[in-house]
């Protein structure tokens, strides 16, 4: 893709983003009227000089503390996993990686079911008990899994994921005796492995921003590196790539932003999956396109799949079911497309 | 001019505990265009691994430009040394452009982003080669040839001082082969670039290459101008095989033609076969038969002829008159002095006319069995002299004739 037609699909995504936002703040089972949202909108936010009347206080909480921050966690959610999903298949050079395929879920779950049933009081860094230890299990696990694979100063990958595969299966036993061991709190860890942004607010949105950002400048500024790495890692040691290099900034920045972003809203699959593929069929398999690209659509689709999750039913849907529910089709139809085409780009 | 670009001392090196590479000691100039041969798994892709930073050595160094390979960057070793594989698959969607533009890596980093000057380079690389015309198309959907093409773009791009080619054109046809390694030499010859070349084909390397190095066990075995290398002893010893080596009269340049890998059933006895040709017609016959254990003995024949080329390369014993003469009544005498004690008189497939009729003069008097090939007979141009001849002959003795070569060697 060319560089200008580039600049122009991010600004039209942005642009969808945006308006999809909106649309979706002012979507929700309370009933708030459509020009009610939007006074309340452009007085709370913009902070503009609009006349209140007639306006409880009820809504401009659900609007200002409820649906705002949901939305924005929403994206920064779907954004998060999309662009590590991005990552992750770039380092393995195989499209079929997705951000928890080292294990970065079962290990952030274990220490989830940990924080349920042992409910330890006191949390750490605006972090409660269930939200730091599912952080912790996620980090300890890809730690636990880079150890294993590691040869010397080198990582293979294939070595990668195979551990990563085999420590995430044992985690995932370890969890389950917990479960059965534990009956009672069996329903909060289910819903906790499913994935939901219910109850989260701008706290858990500040809480976990400083890490996704760190994350996304660490990949984005891995874009050039990952392009030639799709080209053989052999190759890009000869086109003078500190290849093992890229790959611990990559892994790095993946589980930082991973376990953060999990550890508030449980595991949700398939978007750090089937986002990087949409996105590279749109714009070709080229970082520098792919990781903005996909950080706005995967964005975009979670406060899509959120907003569904919340409004579909009298009860609040896990949102993870509806990213697995949408996504899992799509990607078999992806498949498909690929068995067809012979390619996987 | 005469810097050195990579000097290898002592390198060994191997995958594992299998030491492929044992002890190399060797340099490249600047500006040599120099060829790696050697028969299968005697390390020379090892070698080229282990200059491109691919593989640690196990002992001794590299030098490259005068700096330490492995106290090299990726980066600045790829500022200088550029690779081209065997062949390149690429499983994602880049357009050729792409793939060139990654050549420019080594000069790029955060603070630089790819500028003017790099898109000059990439153009100029594509132009030098030729694909500038699909610049947008995914690399994917060439051809091989065009492929191996992009792929020195990117390495010319990366504006190395060695290049260093892993069997550049094992993949293409000959039109592909001869262009890939034309690109290479005019890169050699017009912009200095030094050239380290893995190839298979030892008639490329002897055409293309002004220095040739052969690897053999893990160590340089004969390292020189393809006219020193080339040579009978180091290529059955390379190969493990019979093969012929004759100048190239185009490029003037050794050439080899294999010839067989199967060793034949050696003769109990040293039979000694005397054969009567002179033209090409008997060049497999003579190798044959000499390849099974036979005393092989030829004559009267011509200086440059294919059977006089053969008999030449095998240290056949003949007799032999200068291109174009007749034969002489002495030459006659001195063949069938050498005929005397042969089992058998083999005359080939020959043609006959009144210059060579003489090699069957005194025939009657031996005491070998003769065999005369049929096709000697509708090839006649001596104007019924030839028939006239048989006659005489067949008065004395049986003459066995025959259709072709395997007829005669499957009596014998």
């Amino acid at each position: 893709m060319k560089k200008g037609s580039r600049k122009w699909l991010v600004a039209g995504s942005v642009l969808l983003c945006l308006i999809i936002m909106y649309l979706c703040t002012l979507t929700g089972v309370a009933s708030i009227s459509f020009w009610d949202a939007n006074r309340i909108l452009l007085h709370e936010v913009f902070h503009l000089d609009i006349s209140m009347e007639g306006i409880t206080e009820g809504s401009i909480t659900i609007i200002q503390n409820v649906r705002l921050p949901r939305v924005v966690l929403g994206f920064l959610t779907g954004a998060s996993l999309a662009i590590c999903g991005a990552g992750f298949q770039g380092i393995f050079k195989n499209p079929m990686a997705d951000p928890f395929v080292l294990g970065v879920s079962s290990g952030a779950a274990l220490g989830a079911s940990i924080g349920i049933i042992f409910q330890f009081g006191s949390g750490f860094l605006g972090m409660n008990s269930t939200t730091l230890l599912a952080f912790v299990g996620a980090f300890l696990t890809i730690g636990l899994v880079y150890n294993i694979s590691k040869i010397g100063k080198k990582v293979p990958m294939a070595t990668l994921l195979l551990s990563g595969i085999a420590v995430s299966q044992t985690l995932a036993a370890a969890m389950s005796i917990l479960m059965i061991m534990n009956r009672q709190d069996m329903d909060q860890i289910m819903f906790w492995t499913m994935g939901s942004l219910n109850g989260k607010g701008w706290s858990q949105i500040v809480m976990i921003l400083p890490y996704v950002i760190l994350g996304t400048v660490l990949l984005f500024t891995s874009c050039r590196e990952l392009d030639i790495m799709l080209t053989g890692e052999e190759a890009a040691i000869q086109l003078g790539v500190n290849v093992e290099f890229v790959k611990k900034k990559v892994l790095f920045a993946s589980t930082l932003i991973t376990a953060a972003v999990i550890s508030v809203t449980g595991i949700i699959g398939f978007v750090g999956l089937v986002v990087p593929h949409v996105v590279r069929m749109i714009a070709g398999p080229k970082h520098r396109g792919l990781m903005p690209l996909s950080l706005i659509f995967g964005g975009t689709f979670l406060i899509i799949c959120d907003t569904l999750a919340r409004s579909m039913a009298v009860w609040e849907i896990p949102v993870g079911i509806i990213t697995a529910l949408c996504g899992g089709p799509f990607f078999v139809y992806l498949l498909r497309k690929m068995k067809r085409g012979g390619n996987f780009s | 001019m005469n810097r050195e670009m990579l000097k290898f001392s002592h390198v060994a090196a191997g995958y594992g505990e299998r030491e492929v590479l044992k002890d190399i000691t060797m340099s490249v100039k600047e500006g040599e265009f120099v060829g790696l041969i050697g028969s299968n798994g005697t390390g020379k892709s090892t070698l080229i691994k282990c200059i491109s930073g691919l593989l640690p050595l196990k002992n001794g160094t590299i030098m490259i430009c005068g700096k330490e390979n492995s106290a090299l960057k990726n980066r600045e070793r790829a500022q200088m040394v550029a690779v081209v594989p065997q062949s390149y698959h690429v499983g994602y969607d880049f357009t050729v452009e792409d793939i060139v533009m990654m050549g420019r890596n080594p000069y790029l980093s955060l603070r630089k982003k790819e500028g003017t000057e790099d898109y000059a380079i990439v153009e100029e690389a594509m132009k030098a080669t030729n694909t500038e015309e699909f610049r947008d198309r995914l690399y994917n959907e060439l051809s091989g040839g065009e492929r191996q093409r992009v792929i020195l773009a990117r390495a010319i791009a990366q504006k190395p001082r060695i290049i260093l080619l892993d069997e550049p054109t094992s993949a293409l046809d000959i039109h592909h082969q001869i262009e890939v390694m034309e690109l290479i030499t005019r890169l050699n010859q017009e912009e200095y670039v030094t050239v380290l070349a893995v190839l298979h084909d030892i008639n490329m390397a002897s055409r293309f290459c002004q220095r040739i190095v052969m690897l053999q066990d893990g160590a340089v075995f004969a390292d020189g101008t393809p006219q020193e290398v080339i040579n009978h002893s180091n290529m059955e010893r390379m190969y493990q095989m019979k093969l012929m080596i004759r100048k190239n009269p185009l490029f003037h340049k050794p050439e080899i033609v294999p010839i067989r890998v199967m060793e034949e059933e050696k003769a109990a006895t040293r039979r000694h076969i005397h054969i009567i040709c002179g033209a090409d017609g008997a060049v497999k016959l003579i190798e044959e038969l000499d390849e099974r254990g036979y005393e092989v003995t030829v004559g009267v024949v011509n200086q440059g002829s294919g059977d006089w080329d053969i008999c030449q390369e095998l240290g056949v014993t003949c007799v032999e008159a200068e291109p174009f003469t007749p034969i002489t009544w002495e030459k006659q005498a001195e063949n069938l002095k050498l005929m005397e004690d042969a089992e058998v008189i083999l005359v080939a497939d020959v043609p006959f006319g009144q210059s060579n009729l003489m090699n069957l003069q005194g025939l009657e008097n031996l005491s070998g069995k003769i065999y005369f090939h049929k096709n000697a007979l509708s090839s006649d141009h001596t104007g019924g002299a030839l028939v006239k001849r048989l006659e005489e002959i067949g008065r004395v003795k049986k003459i066995t004739y025959f259709g072709d070569h395997d007829e005669v060697l499957r009596e014998l």
